[in-house]
């Protein structure tokens, strides 16, 4: 059966009296053409998560201290193309200002009143840490901390501090070392303390729900449902084509030795060379799902990991089953 | 085909909802939270209202202490009855009288930024705690390059003295010269690491430089093509020219600063710097 559509007036067959007759089990087939339906929903779902993360923090963690100051703790998606990175500090009297890359390097980073300019010439993910002392000020016996957070944020208040009043509803509280620490939502946010001599906060308990439980229920449902379905899917795919022992033999005798692939990549990064090793040693090819899982790395950032092998020519990207299978190629000597 | 397709569509939307789901339960992980915090807060001005005003509480306060203590059973009450929109709206009435009230009680007192120059013995010591977290971060980037070995004193020193600053602190002796001493040590780690690791990051920089002055090249070219400012694409040239030269002696740094100039003119010409 023919997928494509076809424009109603260039159809011949509607015959003599131009009644337009379509049967009702192929008006979907015709309307809309679903293996694109499919593959754009596809592409929206793969971007979504890219488009949502660069720029945006992906943890923001606070720290504050009995005098103040505050420990900021930050995680930011860059986009690995651009060389630089300007970040908005939460206030311009900065200590300890620490910037790592992805691959573990201290950053190079220019502050000029509340914005860091951070050299980041290629990292896909940024580490910033700093000492801050403008959110909190302090009236009398009474400390407010302020922030006009771009994210979720988690707030560990100092020992003996007793919340007097917020305007945020936190997300999660929890007692980490006697102190509280919140799970606060992003915007702002304004809360008040006091030091108490006596304190009176008494630790949370884990206290689980029904609602919780029903929706846990929900979610575990769903993957179980899908999970299913993969593998019956999978079974009886699988009948069809060769046994994967047969086609893994086959193409390991045209693979490259591990030695000589990083003799003809030497600027391979560490963690790439990871990858290429696990790939070697599942036979020269892997699901871009199992490297998530076995590399425990979010999906974009393991995306353009993948991206960066297949730029070096190490690697060649192949669609199998609505996955992307990742191989290492066969003809790397020739690009050299 | 068909079957695969709808498969696949019932599977992305619910991969779409599930994360707004999770999320969803998370923000109601534990709504008896709320009425902790809230009970906290109400416990803690009564203990202010106690110390300040004993039975002499001005009625304006009198009037949002009511106010607050109302809303905390009546989120109590929400909460029994599993009324979570309602608790919300109860915590946040809650909080914000018993805020209101802890500001009054502090308006006569002058508002500070709290300062980094106060040195009193709480100071001190979060000043301590800062420290001793900027050189676990230290460390750890220390260990992933697994050069702790060669950094393994420096770092036994630092934490020995902030053991020793904190001793001084506590039996009030002035701890200043450990402190300026920890400084100037956290200030030679850092340098160490850098130059430690420094082959390594500009194998990374020159790499990364290389891929994206080849586009460069490439989108000059057709700049030319274009007839844009002819002078401005021959500086650009010069300054790509002279980042290749100091790149090739190992010179990152000047390259950095020449590509800072690059920079400029490509924007000046019309070109966006983004490799692809």
């Amino acid at each position: 059966m023919s997928l494509l559509i076809e424009p109603i007036q260039s159809k011949k067959s509607l015959g003599d009296e131009g009644i337009l007759f379509v049967r009702n089990d192929s008006i979907f087939d015709t309307m809309v053409k679903l293996p694109l339906l499919v593959a754009s929903m596809i592409v929206v779902a793969a971007l979504m998560p890219i488009q949502s993360s660069f720029s945006s923090p992906r943890d923001l963690d606070l720290i504050i201290y009995a005098d103040g100051s505050t420990h900021v703790s930050t995680e930011i998606d860059v986009d690995p193309f651009l060389t630089d990175y300007e970040v908005n500090l939460f206030g311009n009297t900065i200590d300890n200002l620490v910037v790592i890359g992805d691959d573990g390097f201290l950053l190079d980073v220019d502050v000029i009143g509340d914005t860091a300019l951070i050299q980041t010439f290629g990292s896909s993910v940024v580490t910033i840490e700093y000492d801050i002392h403008d959110l909190v000020s302090k009236q009398g016996r009474l400390w407010t901390f302020s922030l006009d957070s771009p994210s979720d944020f988690t707030l560990l208040l100092p020992k003996n501090s007793a919340i007097v009043g917020m305007t945020n509803l936190p997300l999660n509280m929890e007692i980490i070392n006697e102190q509280n620490q919140l799970t606060l939502s992003s915007g702002s946010t304004e809360i008040d303390y006091f030091f108490s001599t006596n304190s009176i906060s008494t630790p949370i308990e884990e206290i689980k729900n029904e609602e919780d439980n029903f929706l846990y229920a929900i979610t575990g449902g769903i993957i179980a449902i899908v999970l299913v379905s993969i593998v019956i899917f999978v079974r009886n795919k699988q009948k069809d084509v060769k046994t994967i022992d047969e086609v893994v033999t086959i193409q390991k005798n045209n693979i490259l030795d591990l030695e000589t692939i990083f003799k003809l990549k030497p600027d391979l990064r560490e963690d790439d060379k990871e990858l290429v090793k696990f790939i070697f040693d599942n036979n020269g090819e892997a699901l871009e799902s199992e490297l998530r899982k076995n590399f425990l790395q979010p999906r974009t950032t393991m995306w353009r990991a993948v991206k960066r092998l297949e730029r070096e020519g190490v690697i060649e990207i192949e669609k199998k089953d609505l996955q992307n299978l990742v191989k290492l190629r066969k003809n790397m000597e020739e690009d050299n | 085909m068909k079957k695969l397709a709808l498969f696949a569509i019932i599977v992305l939307i619910f991969g779409t909802m599930s994360p707004s789901l999770v999320n969803h339960a998370y923000g109601q992980n534990d709504p008896s939270i709320l009425l902790r915090i809230a009970v906290q807060a109400e416990k803690q001005i009564v203990n202010q209202l106690d110390k300040k005003y004993e039975n002499q509480i001005p009625n304006n306060i009198n009037i949002l202490y009511d106010k607050g203590h109302r809303a905390v059973k009546s989120l109590d009450q929400s909460l029994s009855n599993n009324d979570i929109e309602k608790a919300k709206q109860d915590f946040l009435l809650a909080m914000n009288s018993f805020m209101q009230i802890s500001r009054i009680m502090s308006q006569s007192s002058e508002k500070v930024v709290v300062t980094i120059s106060e040195n009193s013995t709480q100071n001190l010591q979060s000043k301590i705690d800062r420290i001793e977290k900027y050189v676990k971060t230290l460390e750890s980037i220390s260990q992933k390059h697994n050069k702790i070995d060669q950094n393994k004193d420096q770092f036994t020193k630092a934490y020995s003295l902030i053991k020793e600053i904190r001793y001084q602190i506590n039996s009030n002796e002035n701890p200043y010269d450990n402190i300026n001493e920890l400084n100037n040590l956290m200030n030679s780690i850092k340098k160490e690491i850098r130059n430690s690791i420094a082959e390594k990051q500009s194998n990374s920089i020159k790499n990364f430089f290389e891929k994206f002055l080849a586009q460069i090249d490439e989108k000059l070219m057709e700049a030319k093509d274009l007839d844009r400012d002819q002078i401005r694409i021959d500086k650009a040239n010069e300054l790509i020219l002279e980042i290749r030269e100091l790149l090739s002696k190992n010179q990152i740094n000047d390259a950095k600063k020449v590509y800072s100039e690059l920079k400029v003119v490509l924007k000046d010409i019309g070109i966006s710097v983004r490799i692809t």
